[in-house]
This record gives structure tokens, C-alpha cells and sequence, in this order.
């Protein structure tokens, strides 16, 4: 009992110690990176925001977004303004496509309308449902508009259904209707806010 | 100095971690549709590789048998972080391509196989050059798939178009089914490689000559 007890306190320090040097190693790795990844991040945001809003000026995030409901989740959202007037609101949402969660960077103007879908990560399959975030696969050739592309523009009251009002990505049916359902909840939720907010501004 | 030679090349064809031990392969199948992941993926795997077979190789007489496993892991999924956070800090385009399979290479059978039937009864030298040699096996193998299923089903290598314009490229070769294929294509001619090497070994060695494998 005694050489037991022995053995699971010597053990336990020796695992301990491995540990600890470990956890010291990756934090010291930890604070070299944290800055630059952090910058990468922002900088990463504010470019899709431009992209989202042209003549956009300045961004703030808005503090208590709702988390959202359901299969779609709202992990932040960035109110833009332009002159010091607030022209719409970006949600970074995620929900289920194909194959796994797919996050989007959706604007909405205060008009009620998409302004804009960035497709920030998808991983669905390559060459079908990835697509979606393929700068060069057009659903319309002739006007050259991308799948994300076909949401600009586009009024929420529009009931934002794949084969129907928007158009599919060939042979990826899940895909985009998985898409156009994150569009359509983030756009709802976006001008909600605005609309319990607009009287602030 | 025969000895190290033979460790090295251990890993590049006859012990090749891929196609002859038959082991990590799910990350290697999963990241192959194009050259740039190929690279990453090895390099990493080969950094990885090399800092865990070197320190445990160091502290392998202070690591108590009974909980060797545990303290492998320790170290390796360390220094998996540290790829990991360095990737995403000063290489982000990869970390983003490379995406979850990076974290993952701390389960990869191919470090712990090393770890475990190698580097925890050998020392430091022999472990850095046997982490080389299978670092390397394995990166060249990621990098012939990927090349094959990059220019067929993409019709690109390294993401610049070779394939004509009129060229249409095939889905398939892209697709896991493809990688299997390729897979299967590559593990026979390992097998040819290595048959040529044991035989040419054997020829020599007939006519007084030294082996050359």
C-alpha cells in the first residue's frame, strides 16, 4: 500500500514537471503570436467590411447581438457607419451546410436590404459546394455574379429560396440552401436591430 | 556512419511511413487535393517530428515507463501548438488551407509510432536523422499524390494552370475516391522501388561489392 502510494506521488511529479515546461514553452510561443494573429484577424474583418460596404468610414462592434436561434448562430456584428451616420449593420454568422458549419459575413443596409455576403469559411466539397467561396465560379455567366455575389442588393422580404429566388450552385443543392438560410435569418436579425436601434443614431 | 545511412533511408522508401508502415494516413489522404497543402503538411509533420523524436530521445531515461504514453503526448501535442499558432501568426493563407488537420497532427500515428518504437531507445543523433528521413518519406509521398490529383482534377500545379483551357478537369481525382487511388497507385510502385533496390542490393553484394541500399 505504502510503495503504491509512493509510485502515484512520484508519477504524478514527473507528469507534473513534463507539464509544466510544456505550458511555460507555449506561452511564452502563446505571447510572440497573440499580437500578430489578433492584428491578421482585425485587419482580415475591416477588409470584408469595406468589401460589404463601399465608402464605409469607420466600424463598431456591437456589444449584446442576439446569439441567434437555432441551427444559425451570430458570433458578432459590426454597425458601419459613413460620415458619422450609420448606413447598415454586418453580421458574422454561421450555420450547417454540407459539410460543416459555414460562416458568412453578412451586410445589411438600412434600406432593409442585403448589401453584401462574404463566404469566410466553408468546407464543403472541393470543385462542388466549395464554390460558394470561389471568386471565379459564376451562377450567371454573363453579368459574371458569384454565388455570394447574387445576395447583393437583394430585399429580405424576399423569401430566400434555393431553385427558386436564388439561384443554385450546380449539383449543390444542400449547400445553397444551407447558405441562403444564414443569409436570410443574419438579414432579419441585422434589421431588427437596426430597427430597435435606428431612434439612437 | 553505415548505420545512419540506413536509418535515413529506412524512411524514404523501404520503411516508408506511408506506404510501407501504412500509418497517419488519414490527414495525408484528407489535405492532398493541391501541392501548396502537400508542402505545408510535411513540413510541419517534419518539424514536429523532429523536436518530439529529439526530446524524448533526451529525457528518455528520466521518462518512467508506466506513463511514457502520456508524457508523449505532452510533448508532441506541445510542439504541435507551437506549429500551429506560428502558422496561423506568419503564414495565415496555409493555416487557413490546412485547417483543422494541423491541430491533428498531434494523434498522428506516424510522430507517436516513431516516438514510441524509435526515439525512446535510441539517441539524440540517430533520432534526428531517422525524424529527417521519415519526415522526408512522408513529405515526398504527400507531394507526388497532390501533384497527380492537383494537375487532374484541377488542371493546375501549385495553382498555376498547365492543363490547356480546353482541358476539363476531373472532379474525381480531387475527391477522397481519387486520393484512395492515387493512394494505391503510389503504395504499388513503393513496393517495385523497393524490390529494385533489394535486388540490385543482392547483385552487388553477390559480386563482392558493397550493398548500395
Amino acid at each position: 500500500m505504502k510503495t503504491l502510494l509512493k509510485d502515484v506521488i512520484r508519477l504524478g511529479l514527473i507528469l507534473t514537471a513534463f507539464t509544466v515546461v510544456a505550458c511555460v514553452g507555449l506561452a511564452f510561443v502563446n505571447q510572440v503570436t497573440k499580437p500578430i494573429i489578433d492584428g491578421l484577424d482585425a485587419r482580415r474583418t475591416e477588409q470584408s467590411l469595406k468589401n460589404l460596404f463601399a465608402g464605409a468610414e469607420s466600424f463598431e462592434m456591437v456589444p449584446e447581438f442576439p446569439a441567434g436561434a437555432g441551427a444559425v448562430k451570430f458570433a458578432s456584428a459590426y454597425l458601419v457607419s459613413k460620415g458619422g451616420q450609420s448606413i447598415g449593420l454586418a453580421v458574422k454568422a454561421a450555420g450547417p451546410t454540407y459539410g460543416g458549419d459555414t460562416v458568412l459575413l453578412v451586410g445589411v443596409g438600412s434600406d432593409a436590404k442585403v448589401a453584401g455576403v462574404i463566404v469566410l469559411d466553408n468546407k464543403d466539397t472541393p470543385g462542388l459546394g466549395a464554390n460558394a467561396k470561389n471568386p471565379n465560379y459564376y451562377v450567371d455567366k454573363a453579368s459574371k455574379t458569384t454565388f455570394p455575389g447574387q445576395f447583393r442588393g437583394k430585399p429580405l422580404s424576399d423569401p430566400f429560396e434555393a431553385k427558386k429566388d436564388v439561384i443554385a450552385i450546380t449539383a449543390s443543392t444542400i449547400t445553397s440552401r444551407g447558405i441562403a438560410v444564414i443569409v436570410k435569418q443574419a438579414g432579419d436579425a441585422a434589421t431588427a436591430y437596426l430597427a430597435a436601434h435606428g431612434g439612437k443614431q | 556512419m553505415k548505420r545512419y545511412l540506413k536509418i535515413f533511408t529506412a524512411g524514404l522508401i523501404s520503411d516508408n511511413p506511408l506506404l510501407m508502415l501504412m500509418i497517419g494516413l488519414c490527414s495525408a489522404l484528407a489535405v492532398t487535393n493541391n501541392m501548396a497543402n502537400g508542402i505545408g503538411m510535411g513540413l510541419a509533420m517534419t518539424f514536429v517530428l523532429l523536436c518530439s523524436e529529439v526530446i524524448i530521445s533526451m529525457f528518455r531515461k528520466l521518462i518512467p515507463n508506466s506513463i511514457r504514453i502520456p508524457i508523449f503526448i505532452i510533448v508532441i501535442a506541445a510542439f504541435t501548438t507551437i506549429v500551429d499558432l506560428s502558422m496561423k501568426a506568419w503564414t495565415p493563407a496555409l493555416s487557413e488551407a490546412m485547417g483543422v488537420f494541423i491541430p491533428l497532427i498531434v494523434v498522428n500515428c506516424i510522430i507517436m509510432g516513431r516516438v514510441e518504437a524509435f526515439s525512446s531507445k535510441e539517441g539524440v543523433f540517430a533520432c534526428v536523422i531517422d525524424s529527417i528521413g521519415m519526415g522526408l518519406g512522408y513529405t515526398w509521398v504527400l507531394l507526388g499524390i497532390a501533384a497527380i490529383r492537383e494537375l487532374l482534377g484541377d488542371g493546375k500545379i501549385l495553382g498555376f494552370q498547365i492543363m490547356p483551357d480546353s482541358y476539363q478537369p476531373i472532379l474525381f481525382f480531387t475527391l477522397p475516391p481519387g486520393g484512395f487511388l492515387v493512394f494505391a497507385l503510389f503504395i504499388s510502385m513503393n513496393i517495385w522501388l523497393k524490390k529494385l533496390i533489394d535486388n540490385a542490393g543482392a547483385r552487388a553484394g553477390k559480386s563482392g561489392k558493397e550493398a548500395v541500399a
